[in-house]
């Protein structure tokens, strides 16, 4: 598919469907965005100790990020340089003090260099060296770390991770602050989920406000029934119930769309929550016993609901979570959900952030289940011939652009976060071949700076 | 929150032995056959009447996981949140639940496991739960029950602890008790 082809696909504010169904144009999108993006591979603490990795997926590769000899991080391709064989298999595990494939017994160090292989005498005369890169495990081009977050990408040039994560950096930075000690750990599991559905869906529905009332209306009438059967509102309720605000709540709400696809929005809880919440108040109190009461209130103030980074997932910064989401094929989308422990914090905190996992982000929460259901509808409707068009024309042309040559929505029911991502995806997919003034077109904003923008 | 009440004894593992004479043990059986099949027939207000005001409904996370409140859980809920969950998928706008989801459940290798420190009878039992909504799905799990005897003579639950064989594979939705 040429680029003038991949060109059409986009008109102002809307989006050709066959982004989500085209099985060629996924195959690019692996190479393109997921073969050049930094993408999430997983949290510094889930490999404590050297030997110990984490096999998981960027785009359609199979890595593994490993704790080497030296303390430092690599991240690998899963793959035996012999005949291929994947050296792990997925999930987490401990290598020991290198690398054993299973197949024909090479070694490799844990940052994937050759050691040995049985018998070398009958590599004698060919090109086997062991400081042959080809008999190495293959290092992804760059990888680097924020604040224990590992990033890895396949591409030798681009920004840097801290250029790339831009304003969604304050996310991250938030989730560890929250930590009296500044250092958050993945704790507790991680669930995963497969959605029937291409993997933009899900980041449209991120910041998709207009959806909640309407999508999840089962989940917050049960919980608004149940509140009444009970008399309170615990917070097993509450976290439930909150889709259902009325339109002129999310009308209100501020989202922030950065480049490269990134994001946030506004949290949908009640910010001064510390003043009733035991949880909330015990959780100030250490802060405060750490930095002082100021500090402790811009740290517990920042309110946010989802933050994107785009290609990599949704970080929770007040609940502690991150939703990796990871593309398996064209209609098939894996989310990985981590929880994060704050360390030093008190023990209530982690207590919440894991019920808040188990009811909203499990494979049985009472409220997810509807978004799968309407992504897969989704995916099917658009597989049909009963239109061509996907719409994000909500608020077009009314988006504040900033000077991170990002953009700030005049309501928080806009599109801009889809148009916003269709823009990060345009910049990969197309690079310099879309001039500024089509772009500005589909998006219906001039950027204010190219800097860092991605056009 | 009531929900993480720690003093909540979780625990499957009997404490002592029980001795139930045939009699009691069919009772056991057929009390576990009922509570399959109230959820086969999706009969879930009978279902929520079966247990104790503290019970507790448990599906883990992972292997041999020790406790609910330090990890995961696929469920760990009270009775305000299996009543949550009757309500979301009894209300209409329930979009994931139409079409409903369709089971069966085969419960066999019923055995009585013994007390727990309050004397609560410990019943394990082998599940094979049969799914149907878009497509079938098949999930394998040992199941333990502990069972309080109400004042009215009958067995009251007072937790259901399920053990997927297959719990560390990648699920879609699992809205629906198993």
């Amino acid at each position: 598919m040429t680029n003038d082809e991949l060109a059409k696909l986009f008109r102002p504010g809307s989006v050709h469907k066959r982004l989500y169904t085209d099985k060629d144009i996924f195959d690019l999108e692996m190479n393109r965005i997921y073969g050049q993006a930094w993408i999430y591979v997983g949290h510094e603490s889930q490999v404590p100790r050297p030997g110990d990795y984490h096999a998981t997926r960027i785009g359609d590769q199979d890595v593994l990020m490993v704790r080497g000899s030296d303390g430092q991080v690599n991240v690998l391709y899963n793959r035996c340089p012999h005949k291929g064989a994947k050296l792990v298999t997925e999930g987490d595990g401990c290598a020991g003090k290198f690398f054993r494939c299973p197949y024909h017994a090479w070694t490799f160090k844990l940052d994937g260099t050759h050691m040995s292989l049985p018998l070398r005498a009958g590599l004698e005369g060919t090109c086997y060296r062991a400081d042959n890169p080809d008999f190495s495990m293959k290092r992804l081009a760059r990888v680097d770390q924020y604040r224990g977050f590992v990033f890895a990408s396949q591409s030798a040039s681009g920004p840097d991770l801290r250029e790339f994560l831009g304003g969604s950096a304050s996310t991250i930075d938030n989730l560890c602050d929250r930590s009296p000690v500044g250092e958050v750990e993945v704790a507790g599991g991680v669930f995963r989920v497969m959605q029937q559905s291409n993997w933009k869906v899900f980041y449209e529905n991120l910041h998709d406000t207009m959806h909640a009332p309407a999508t999840h209306e089962s989940s917050v009438v049960a919980a608004r029934e149940q509140s009444k059967a009970i008399g309170e509102m615990p917070f097993e309720l509450l976290i439930q119930e909150g889709n259902g605000e009325p339109w002129a709540f999310w009308e209100a709400l501020e989202l922030r769309a950065y480049p490269y696809g990134h994001g946030y929005m506004e949290g949908i809880f009640d910010p001064n929550a510390a003043e009733k919440d035991a949880v909330t108040k015990a959780h100030q109190a250490s802060l405060i016993a750490a930095h002082g009461a100021e500090r402790a209130r811009e740290i517990m103030g920042m309110n946010r609901h989802n933050t994107i980074i785009y290609g990599s997932g949704s970080p929770h910064n007040v609940f502690q979570q991150f939703r990796v989401i990871r593309p398996i094929a064209v209609d098939r989308t894996l989310i990985e959900i981590q929880v994060f422990r704050c360390k030093e914090a008190p023990q209530a905190v982690f207590d919440r952030a894991l019920v808040y996992a188990n009811l909203i982000n499990s494979p049985s929460s009472n409220v997810m289940p509807d978004d799968v259901e309407l992504y897969r509808r989704c995916q099917e409707g658009n597989s049909s011939r009963g239109g061509d068009w996907v719409s994000q024309h909500r608020y077009l042309g009314t988006d504040k652009s900033m000077p991170d040559g990002g953009a700030v929505s005049i309501n928080g029911t806009s599109e801009l976060p889809m148009r916003n991502q269709m823009a990060a995806w345009r910049h990969y997919m197309l690079g310099d071949d879309v001039s500024p003034e089509q772009e500005a077109a589909w998006t219906g904003r001039t950027p204010l700076s190219t800097a860092g923008a991605q056009a | 929150m009531n929900l993480l009440d720690r003093t909540f004894d979780h625990s499957t593992v009997p404490v002592s032995g029980a001795k139930l004479d045939v009699q009691a043990i069919r009772g056991v059986e057929q009390f576990l056959f009922n509570e399959a099949r109230l959820l086969d027939e999706r009969r879930f207000d009978e279902w929520l009447g079966l247990w104790t005001p503290e019970g507790r409904y448990w599906v883990p996370r992972h292997h041999g996981q020790q406790s609910p409140f330090d990890q995961i859980s696929m469920f760990w809920e009270d009775a305000v949140l299996r009543e949550l969950r009757v309500r979301r998928i009894a209300n209409p706008r329930n979009w994931s639940q139409q079409p409903v989801t369709r089971s069966s459940r085969l419960v066999g290798q019923v055995q009585i496991d013994g007390l727990d420190a309050e004397g609560r009878l410990i019943v394990s039992s082998s599940m094979q739960l049969t799914e149907y909504r878009l497509d079938q799905r098949q999930l394998a799990a040992r199941v333990f029950h502990k069972l309080e005897s109400g004042d009215d003579g009958r067995w009251r639950l007072h937790l259901k602890r399920v053990n997927l064989v297959n719990l560390d594979a990648i699920f879609s939705n699992l809205e629906v008790f198993l």
